[in-house]
């Protein structure tokens, strides 16, 4: 039997596969599906300072292998997300990294101090990337000063391992993940949604009401396998891939391209049980193989 | 009301052969599931149905409600895309995934009143089951079904055997010419009790009427979402509160009178389609 630990900076997980934010709720909603313990972690929808209602319908559609969302962080707040959901995945040995969004560095800051009093969060995950709301987001995440900034003002107020969400769109996606390593960030999660758009023939309008909306999904998977590849060549610190994973093979293919660790989004929604059949997997490609997870980290690469 | 604690400890994600596929002129399709240890749903509940061999596209399940349930449940479609028009070809022996039951059921009626169903088109699938089971129960309801023309009112013949059945085409070419609405006022009174299922526009229109008139009304939400149960927040619908439901978790029966009818998206009316066809 091989290992399957993988270890994130400091952090060590059972195995490589984690839930990808927006993707899994708050972790509580697949009791009746597995034992989502048994998971590398899950990732926290966004968490922001104060519960959002979130955007108008429609936020979703499907597209050729893929969706877009525009869902515009709808979530319970960093309050109540301590108050009513973390306790309860820290009574089943749930690995949970918050990933939280704000739209000003005080607010960053803000959120990651109230989760850093918490026990049981395992990692911050700063959403710097989202294309789907007006202020914040993206504007981060696009510029390597502003990515920084965020990272360095998180990284002074929390014990906690920081990892931040790489965005797409970066004119050099490359220069952001180098700032954000420099500026103390422990791990980079690539790629989150690319911006895409919709529109209904019949009716002659965007499909979603916010008009454009993330891409997410098989469609993405070969950019984000790209980006993954480029940034372990550009920074030392570990990679957690994302991207329209939704076969153990995909996933394996995201850390022979040198990612530490995978996320599994969108197939949870095609199968609730997507993320533990993909853990799965990848342990029986590495038992036929004789190797551990880490082991496949960056094996593809000359 | 949220689906109980019981309910959501029942849900569970089954693959399962179709059994048979009986169409309905060429739009409508009844797809009967074989599921030995069967599924105890309710009218008014749905599942997330996809094909289980469907690979990268369609991408997501499709949320249908069961039109039986038990060791052959059944859904009622309507071809409106790809993952209807697939599942209108598949052959008996095809793999699907049902992911339920999901979601609330109706209301039960109170004491004394006489439910009345409206239905639109493919949206008389969980009026059709809610009614069979009013039937297990001694109660007879009364119905409105309506469509576009008479091939657009599939399983007419099954909701005659448990309920008193008016119907309407706006063609004229079956029942009275017109819509439901046109037959509702006379039929609904403080005596009864409303619940609608079928396009939005329609819903909109009984919920206005029972408004006006103080009659309680249950109407069953239909619209897109990707998982079902209350992750990928999808399936908001606007509330006169100005709030949002979710239609898959605290749905899809609502209370007609909490919706804002209307105000959903930037359409004038919310999406008329079947999930995300």
């Amino acid at each position: 039997m091989t290992s399957q630990a993988v270890r994130i900076g400091a952090l060590t997980l059972k195995n490589p596969i984690l839930t990808a934010s927006g993707c899994f709720g708050y972790g509580l909603e697949y009791d009746d599906f597995y034992d989502v313990s048994t998971l590398g972690g899950i990732c926290t929808k966004g968490l922001s300072l104060h519960p959002r209602l979130g955007n108008a319908p429609e936020r979703i559609c499907e597209t050729a292998a893929g969706m877009l969302n525009a869902i515009g962080l709808a979530n319970v707040g960093v309050e109540a997300f301590c108050t009513d959901k973390l306790p309860v995945l820290r009574r089943r040995n749930v690995t949970v990294v918050a990933n939280i969004f704000a739209s000003s560095i005080e607010d960053f800051v803000a959120i990651t101090e109230r989760l850093d009093r918490e026990e049981g969060v395992a990692a911050i995950e700063l959403n710097v990337s989202c294309p789907n709301v007006k202020e914040g987001g993206i504007e981060f995440g696009k510029d390597p000063r502003m990515s920084a900034r965020v990272t360095e003002a998180v990284r002074k107020k929390t014990r906690l391992p920081v990892w931040v969400k790489m965005s797409p769109e970066a004119g050099d996606i490359a220069a952001v993940a180098m700032a954000c390593e420099s500026a103390g960030a422990d791990a980079l999660t690539a790629i989150n949604t690319i911006r895409g758009l919709s529109i209904d023939a019949n009716r002659q309008r965007a499909r979603l009401a916010n008009c454009t909306g993330g891409l997410s999904g098989p469609a993405l998977r070969p950019i984000a396998l790209r980006i993954v590849w480029e940034l372990a060549g550009k920074v030392s610190i570990p990679i957690i891939g994302i991207g329209g994973v939704f076969t153990a093979n995909d996933a394996v293919e995201f850390m022979l391209a040198g990612a530490t660790a995978v996320q599994v989004g969108t197939a949870n929604f095609s199968d609730p049980r997507a993320a533990r059949r993909i853990a799965d997997g990848v342990q029986l490609y590495c038992e036929a193989r004789g190797i551990g997870a880490m082991d496949l980290v960056g094996r593809a690469r000359p | 009301m949220d689906a109980t604690a019981e309910e959501k400890r029942r849900r569970e994600l089954i693959t399962a052969p179709l059994l048979r596929r009986e169409s309905i002129g060429d739009q409508y399709h009844v797809l009967t599931f074989d599921v030995p240890q069967g599924i105890e749903a309710r009218a008014g509940q749905f599942t997330m149905l996809r094909g289980a061999e469907w690979g990268d596209a369609p991408l997501l399940p499709r949320p249908m409600s069961y039109l039986t349930a038990g060791t052959m449940p059944s859904v009622l479609i309507k071809v409106l895309g790809e993952g209807t028009a697939r599942m209108a070809r598949a052959a008996p022996g095809e793999p699907f995934t049902l992911l339920g039951p999901l979601g609330n059921t109706w209301q039960p009626p109170s004491p004394g009143r006489r439910p009345l169903l409206v239905a639109g088109g493919v949206g008389v699938a969980p009026l059709l089951f809610f009614a069979r089971e009013l039937a297990a129960s001694g109660i007879r309801p009364i119905a409105v079904y309506g469509g576009r023309t008479a091939r657009d009112l599939p399983l007419e013949d099954e909701l005659v055997e448990v309920a008193d059945v008016h119907v309407t085409t706006e063609d004229g070419s079956r029942g009275r010419r017109g819509r439901v609405t046109d037959v509702l006022p006379a039929l609904a009174s403080d005596k009864t009790e409303i619940y609608a299922c079928g396009p939005d526009r329609m819903m909109a229109k009984v919920a206005e009427h029972c408004a006006e008139r103080h009659l309680r009304c249950e109407v069953s939400l239909e619209t897109p979402m990707a998982c079902g149960y209350g992750v990928c927040l999808g399936c908001p619908v606007p509330l006169t509160d100005g709030s949002y439901l979710y239609a898959c978790t605290q749905g899809p029966c609502v209370d007609a009178a909490r919706v804002a009818w209307g105000e959903g998206a930037h359409a004038p009316i919310r999406r008329e389609l079947q999930g995300t066809p």
